[in-house]
């Protein structure tokens, strides 16, 4: 019995570590977006890499102007936050003349001639006075092999107390910081406000059209019968597995014809027709019960009241599948509008289109990159987390989707 | 049935129906003449020659069924009340497009989009009226109250509404459709569309329709067709005719211009012309074998010793064709095996199932074109996240077995070996949250009780799997493997995004239609490009009926 449980904890385990690892493979790059998006544009380029915008503390001193950058020193023999107050202080570098390799990098204004004297040819042939050098506490008599710089750190806490080191190897200290200024920025790059604008719009086009075409078309093969309903029918079907990738060239013809190119009509207009939405309304209309519909037409209801009134409340759930559908479709669509809308005419560019000119234009700015493209999949994102039903119904719906 | 009727309102009808009679008489001479004008290039002259031929069926198809309603409202009989319904309907449609085209309603979109910003905070207080409206059904028990909240909401979206549609500029576009009007030629449609519209009312009313003998089948079919119609020609329009007119377009040699010369299947004859040319050593030089001004080197091999070369007219296009093979039969694997693996997993009811499977959704909601950008800096050398995950699976060999791998610094998208592999890697990881829920659809068909008799008999998991989970989702499987086959078939956002320029590395990335792009939209060969289209199509179909055919030699049983 007890080992009956415990293999059954131990696979349950198994089951989340694996479910995790995948979730935690699928989510990463959305996080990476997001974070990315927050950072400063020096954030974006440390190695190794931090996935959180992080931007270096600094800290308010008295009788300084400007706020002053943390590092963490060492001091009294622990890593501690000291304040850079100057950079740049010259400094020598300073080694025993019996042992070369061991050397001390201190202030110079610390160093005095040693009282003894004394001078040292080094192997590059320069002669060197020896000096005094305080190291950790203890005077040495050292002789000068090389120059450099060095910063110098006070405690915030106390400011008496100093610390002399190499700012370029310091650590920082730093703080997550978030900069949402980012968005601001790109919504003013490549015309992007507008052209949020127009996916809006264009959304919102296609998603009604689709629903109204798909509803009536929908009713008609559910319930009139017409002559060549079914073959018009099984025509419809047949198309469904038609990829756009062939129309491609004959509609932009088409656009050209109607004077439609670089337009933003020809993002909408052909798409409020498919044979993939009426197939999902006639596939539910089909289901609805008969009786209510008879009593309704014995009562004179015409037609479209009866579809107004009695299918369209029945189909909510199924109208919201095909919305979800067309709304993804309609967003994220980028093949048709790179073909249609020309590269110079920003005023009717959709978001794929800017976030593939930002891509030049932006090109070494991660941050700006990817708050474009967190615009763009946002709006997607919210919409699922608040009707995700529908979002997984149109995916399996489309199980029947050829 | 008309005897019932007092002479008086038979007199009237017959009025009616003779009136029309004429309309449609006239309306054939009318497209006549049109035709005579089409024929003898003294109107639409400058018009493309497939545009006129169709503009000259189309008229003499109206012209016919005009008189034909004519024809049929003379002898007073139900089809021809259908004829003339239907020709005036086609009339009424096609006129008010082509009002709504001159008027430049359609074009009014770009004019909104301009507006459309400053307006739609407006539409929040729609938003709003709806909430209230919505609210009112908490109160059913005091039916007033409901109904004041109804009011209420109603009155705030109308005047919501009102007030974003003055901000998005109603009035400047009613001005401007105003003054479109009254130029001549416009007018002229408009009068058209009102009398196509009169013709329809009088033909539709409910003492005409019982004089001509109406029916319930001819009701319900004329019903049908009007429901339809919206969708059955815009259907037409932007579907079925572009499809047919693709096949046209791919026997020319169309190009920026429009100039366009019928070429036959030249296109096709360039796509597939190879030549197999023996070689004297493995590297002796393309040209000596072959002309290289047809030709192309393709590929060297090597069979029994011998050294042959393979040229071909069109070398990019069967490069492409074999990436995008090598990227489907890559992807749809990598993504439909841990696809079924989660489903499975995800099958067993534990708790937490519905966060994991949004979670595995989101990347298939998520433009490609995003996807990609992400996708990009976590591929990039120096400071990305894939190398820096592969430096540090390195280290943590290296301290194990003491072996010493330098960092990674592998240039994914700019080096040939791995450009196709970093796009299989993206496309793989979109599609198999998708896949997942299609999957766990089926696995929900397949009956519980198989599984318990299975396990009385003493199946274990990996027996229940095999012999009960697999075969009974071959149904599943067989869908999910054609639809990601279908997909890959036609990936083109990543390549495009992703690598600079598009295809790149080389042509280590070029996929069909990236070609069928380049070649239709940059150097605009519309011709080649939609013959490019038709090839990849008779590959997307050849894959599916193999698909088709193998799924029912295994005999997938129909849950």
């Amino acid at each position: 019995m007890i080992s009956f449980r415990l293999s059954k904890i131990l696979t349950n385990t198994v089951t989340y570590i694996i479910l995790t690892a995948f979730a935690l493979v699928m989510l990463f790059p959305f996080l990476y977006m997001f974070a990315t998006s927050l950072k400063t544009p020096n954030d974006t380029f440390t190695y190794p890499p931090r996935l959180f915008p992080r931007e270096q503390s600094t800290i308010e001193l008295a009788g300084y102007d400007d706020p002053l950058p943390l590092y963490f020193v060492s001091a009294e023999g622990e890593k501690r936050e000291f304040a850079l107050v100057e950079s740049g202080v010259p400094a020598g570098v300073y080694a025993d003349p019996d042992d070369l390799e061991t050397a001390y990098t201190v202030p110079l204004t610390f160093v005095k001639p040693a009282m003894g004297g004394g001078e040292f040819t080094l192997p590059d042939g320069t002669v060197q006075e020896l000096m005094d050098v305080p190291v950790e506490g203890e005077i040495l008599q050292l002789v000068q092999v090389n120059r450099t710089a060095l910063g110098r750190f006070v405690d915030p806490d106390d400011t008496t107390k100093e610390v002399y080191q190499v700012v370029r190897t310091s650590e920082p200290v730093t703080k997550i910081t978030a900069h949402p200024e980012n968005y601001v920025h790109v919504l003013k790059m490549e015309n992007m406000e507008r052209s949020l604008t127009n996916t809006t719009l264009i959304t919102i086009f296609v998603v009604v059209g689709q629903m109204v075409t798909s509803v009536m078309g929908g009713y008609a093969f559910a319930r009139l019968r017409f002559p060549g309903r079914d073959k018009l029918f099984l025509f419809y079907l047949g198309t469904i597995m038609i990829p756009f990738v062939m129309l491609i060239i004959p509609l932009y013809q088409l656009m050209v014809l109607f004077g439609w190119t670089d337009k933003l009509a020809s993002l909408i207009f052909p798409w409020i027709f498919t044979a993939y939405g009426t197939f999902l309304m006639r596939q539910f209309f089909i289901t609805v019960p008969k009786d209510i519909e008879e009593a309704a037409l014995m009562d004179g209801a015409s037609r479209f009241e009866i579809l107004y009134r009695i299918f369209l409340p029945a189909a909510a759930p199924a109208l919201a599948t095909l919305a979800t559908f067309t709304f993804l479709y309609a967003w994220n669509s980028f093949f048709w509008p790179l073909v249609i809308i020309n590269t110079g005419n920003y005023e009717n560019h959709v978001l794929t289109l800017t976030l593939n000119m930002l891509r030049g234009r932006a090109s070494d700015s991660a941050n700006l990159i990817l708050a474009g493209a967190a615009i763009s999949i946002l709006p997607p994102f919210i919409l699922f987390i608040l009707g995700q039903r529908f979002f997984i119904e149109s995916a399996m719906s489309s199980g029947v989707k050829g | 049935m008309h005897k019932d009727a007092e002479p008086k309102d038979v007199k009237r009808i017959e009025n009616i129906i003779n009136i029309v009679t004429g309309w449609h008489f006239f309306l054939s001479l009318a497209g006549i003449i049109l035709l005579f004008f089409i024929i003898f290039k003294q109107l639409f002259s400058d018009l493309p020659s497939w545009l006129m031929f169709i503009g000259t069926i189309s008229t003499i198809f109206f012209a016919v069924a005009s008189f034909f309603a004519g024809y049929q409202l003379i002898k007073r009989t139900r089809v021809g009340r259908t004829t003339s319904l239907v020709v005036n309907y086609l009339g009424f449609v096609f006129s008010f497009i082509a009002l709504l085209q001159v008027l430049g309603v359609f074009l009014g979109v770009d004019a909104l989009a301009k507006t459309f910003g400053s307006g739609i905070g407006w539409l929040a207080g729609v938003f709003a009226g709806y909430l209230i409206h919505a609210a009112g059904d908490q109160f059913h028990f005091r039916i007033n109250i409901e109904e004041m909240f109804h009011k209420t909401g109603k009155y705030i979206a109308v005047v919501f509404f009102t007030i974003f549609l003055f901000r998005v500029g109603l009035v400047q576009a009613l001005i401007f459709l105003g003054k479109r009007l009254i130029i001549p030629s416009n007018l002229i449609i408009a009068i058209l569309v009102v009398l196509f519209g009169i013709a329809i009312w009088l033909m539709w009313r409910e003492e005409t329709g019982i004089y001509l003998h109406r029916n319930n089948a001819q009701t319900e079919a004329l019903e049908g067709y009007l429901f339809l119609s919206p969708n059955l020609l815009g259907f037409l329009i932007f579907f079925a005719f572009p499809l047919v007119f693709s096949f046209y377009i791919s026997l020319t040699d169309w190009d920026a211009f429009g100039n366009s010369n019928f070429i036959g299947l030249a296109n096709y004859f360039t796509i597939f012309k190879l030549n197999l040319k023996p070689l004297a050593s493995a590297t002796q030089n393309f040209i000596q074998v072959m002309d290289g001004s047809v030709y192309s080197e393709l590929l060297r091999f090597n069979v029994f010793g011998k050294y042959y070369v393979l040229g071909a007219a069109d070398a990019r296009f069967w490069i492409s064709l074999r990436n995008t093979l090598v990227f489907c039969v890559v992807t749809v694997p990598l993504s439909a095996t841990p696809a079924l693996l989660l489903a499975n997993i995800l099958n067993s009811k534990i708790p937490g199932m519905k966060i994991y499977r949004a979670i595995y959704f989101l990347p298939s909601i998520a433009a490609v074109v995003g996807i990609s950008l992400i996708w990009q800096w976590l591929y990039n050398a120096t400071i990305g996240y894939i190398n820096y995950f592969i430096t540090l699976g390195l280290q943590f060999i290296n301290s194990i077995f003491a072996t010493s791998y330098p960092i990674a610094q592998i240039r994914w998208l700019s080096e040939s070996r791995t450009a196709l592999l970093a796009i299989i890697i993206v496309s793989a990881w979109q599609t198999m949250g998708f896949n997942t829920v299609l999957f766990m659809a089926g696995l929900q068909n397949i009956p519980k009780e198989l599984y318990e008799a299975a396990t009385v008999d003493g199946a274990g998991k990996w027996a229940r799997f095999w012999k009960i989970t697999l075969p009974l989702l071959a149904p599943t499987t067989f869908f999910v493997i054609t639809t990601t086959t279908i997909q890959a078939l036609q990936v083109f956002e990543q390549v495009f995004i992703m690598t600079n320029p598009p295809g790149s590395p080389g042509t280590s990335t070029l996929t069909i239609v990236l070609y069928l792009y380049q070649n239709g939209f940059q150097r605009f060969q519309q011709g080649y490009g939609a013959a490019i289209a038709w090839v990849l199509f008779i590959v997307i179909f050849a894959v599916t009926l193999i698909q088709f055919r193998s799924q029912r030699r295994t005999g997938a049983y129909d849950v």
